[in-house]
């Protein structure tokens, strides 16, 4: 079961056990952010670009589109799912905002109201998503995986080639900056903070957790089950959206490549920051982990200029391994 | 599912408070059979009607070259998803023994070539069911792992690059005929054959029934749970490899993109078909079902006229609208 019971046991235990126990707790956040220091650091002692203050920068600024994403994956996933379509929607609603960008001769003003339209294409498809997936019982992972194709071939008949006509203004989301440090990057340390309070706080947020460890039980704990699995896809239909409105703002034109591979990359993220792929357990924060991981995996990749192909390779052997040092509860299951 | 909540509004009435009568279940359980049948004969009407150069001897021959090389890849997906497994790395082996071949045939006999390809096959299939049972991976996570692992390693091995000419033999396999009938549709058979004699008439696959219906249950009557699904995860794999020659063989070369919607068309031809994901139900006369009814709607999309990218759409609607089905089949049966 997912719902915690630690505060109890925690309060009578003697300080030095009840930071033991912390540590277990939190084992898989600790490795994660432990394997980060490693990497980072033995990045910055052999190479003399990846120190530099701006390359600091420019990961954090990097990590968004992939943080977007994972937040709606994590999201999914601590409800027992997955969502496959992530990639897709975000190159929905970036092609179709391009679009209409486009056809209004790049209207400056026109920038909030498309923005909030992208959002609502965003959660629309998510809901049709979580609608699917409750209504007929479902596999959410083939009914994603379908809904996802579809979006490929609509995002196809949309454009092929890159849609030009994207306002100046619109460029600012990627582009403001403070000192060295973007914005948008700010804004996105919000953002993680406030997923990390729903996740934590909110009755949605735990409820997630309930719905992931066991349907049944947080059925019979008068959670609204199918609400809250409908809910989880709105989510991540809407950062989804966002992610993709972000893309758009730094590609500068509508990409018919938006965001391609990126539903693994962020389901690895997930899985690496230690949320558990059956649901019910895990963090926000080991995702954050997972996801400024690989965002300096790959950097450091660019950085000693490992071959592209080889890329590939060393990424498919980080999936494996982090794939065979999985490890399940070994409990039953029940629907 | 009995909502005991008061409020609720019309479209959650419609499905969540429901209760089915024994002739609604009955006629969802017969429509979840049927529909590959059923929807195989009004696509062949709409043809007749609008589409008569479906019907041209050429197009026929290259539909049953299509039908062959899905036909054997979804026989092994249909195995792997009545254990209640999945397997999404089936493309990327498919494409693997095309490379293999091809590259190897240069210096090797076919002979040494075709053994290696096969081998290294049935290793995939080993190392995936390892990690599904032993170490307890959810079976698309171990498999999207083993897909962008093997796309990696294909990338660096090849560098890129569209690789020589098919071997003269399998280009005999793919185009030649017996008769009219295209000898790959004689492999198909030969397989399809010899897999449905192992389902219908011995004691693996009885096994195989057992175990995707019900795992625990099957352990305790003293079948080996894990070896079986090893077993149908290596066949799978084994089976892939054999499309990707047979296609390899058809197309005369091979490039990166080859058999990439594979996983897809695998999967959705074995759902359409009656198999359902919770393992344990499903047959291969429902798989050529599905196999055919995919295949002539790839097909029509062709010969319609319409753009291609339509083809992704397509695939992805009659896997969401068969995952649905099923999933909403299944749900009626155990409940």
């Amino acid at each position: 079961m997912a719902v915690t019971y630690e505060d109890a046991s925690a309060q009578v235990a003697p300080r030095s056990s009840r930071l033991i126990a912390f540590i277990r707790k939190n084992a898989s956040i600790f490795l994660i952010y432990g394997i980060i220091i490693l990497i980072a650091g033995g990045a910055a002692i052999f190479s003399e670009s990846f120190r530099t203050p701006s390359n600091m920068a420019n990961i954090l600024r990097q990590s968004i589109i992939l943080g977007l994403l994972a937040i709606g994956q994590s999201i999914v996933i601590l409800t027992g799912g997955m969502d496959i379509s992530i990639d897709m929607m975000a190159r929905t609603v970036a092609l179709t905002i391009a679009t209409l960008f486009a056809f209004y001769n790049s209207d400056p003003s026109l920038i909030l109201p498309l923005i909030l339209l992208g959002i609502v294409i965003g959660v629309i498809l998510g809901g049709i998503n979580g609608l699917l997936i409750t209504r007929t019982h479902a596999t959410p992972f083939i009914i994603t995986f379908g809904v996802a194709f579809i979006l490929r071939g609509v995002n196809l008949a949309i454009s092929t080639t890159p849609i030009r006509g994207i306002p100046k203004e619109f460029l600012l989301i990627y582009n403001t900056k403070i000192g060295i440090i973007a914005v948008n990057v700010i804004v996105m340390a919000l953002v993680w903070f406030l997923v990390w309070l729903f996740t934590t706080r909110t009755r949605l947020g735990r409820g997630l957790y309930a719905v992931g460890g066991s349907p049944r039980i947080a059925r019979l704990s008068a959670i609204r089950v199918n609400r809250t699995l409908v809910w989880a896809y709105v989510l991540s239909g809407f950062f989804a959206s966002l992610a993709g409105l972000f893309v758009l703002s730094r590609m500068g034109v509508g990409d018919p490549g938006t965001a391609e591979g990126m539903t693994f990359q962020s389901i690895v993220a997930v899985a690496v920051g230690g949320i558990s792929l059956y649901g019910g357990r895990g963090s926000i924060i080991g995702t954050l982990g997972g996801v400024l991981l690989l965002t300096i995996l790959s950097n450091v990749f660019n950085l000693i200029q490992v071959n592209i192909y080889y890329q590939q390779l060393l990424l498919g052997l980080v999936v494996l391994i982090a794939v065979a040092a999985y490890r399940t509860p070994r409990t039953v299951r029940s629907g | 599912m009995k909502s005991t909540t008061v409020k609720s509004n019309w479209f959650s009435s419609l499905f969540s408070g429901f209760r089915p009568t024994p002739r609604f279940v009955r006629a969802v359980d017969l429509a979840g059979q049927w529909a590959a049948p059923i929807m195989i004969l009004i696509v062949l009407l709409v043809a007749a009607i609008f589409a008569p150069a479906f019907y041209n001897p050429t197009n026929l021959r290259t539909v049953a070259i299509q039908f062959a090389v899905l036909g054997i890849v979804a026989v092994g997906q249909t195995l792997v998803l009545l254990v209640r497994s999945i397997d999404l790395s089936v493309s990327a082996v498919l494409a693997l023994g095309a490379v293999i071949v091809v590259q190897t045939e240069a210096g090797n006999s076919l002979i040494v070539s075709l053994i290696q390809a096969f081998a290294i096959a049935a290793a995939i299939g080993l190392v995936i069911g390892l990690l599904v049972t032993k170490r307890g991976v959810p079976p698309f996570v171990a498999t999207f792992g083993m897909l962008v692992f093997i796309q990696g390693a294909r990338l660096a091995y090849s560098k890129g690059q569209a690789s020589g000419t098919v071997p003269d033999l399998l280009r005999t396999i793919s185009i030649e005929q017996v008769g009219f009938i295209p000898a790959a549709l004689i492999v198909w058979l030969i397989v399809n054959l010899i897999v449905m004699f192992v389902l219908r008439k011995t004691r693996f696959g009885r096994w195989i029934y057992s175990v995707g219906g019900n795992p625990f249950a099957s352990r305790y009557a003293g079948i080996r749970v894990d070896m079986v699904m090893i077993a149908a995860h290596t066949i799978c794999s084994v089976l892939a490899i054999l499309g990707g020659l047979i296609l390899s063989g058809y197309i005369g070369y091979v490039d990166l993109r080859l058999g990439a919607d594979y996983n897809m068309l695998s999967i959705a031809a074995a759902i359409v078909g009656g198999t359902t994901f919770t393992g344990g139900r499903g047959n291969l006369f429902g798989t050529a079902a599905g196999v055919t009814l995919l295949v002539m709607l790839l097909n029509l999309v062709v010969v319609l006229g319409l753009s291609i990218h339509w083809q992704f759409a397509m695939q992805g609607l009659v896997l969401v609208l068969a995952t649905a089905l099923q999933g909403f089949r299944q749900f009626l049966l155990s409940r």
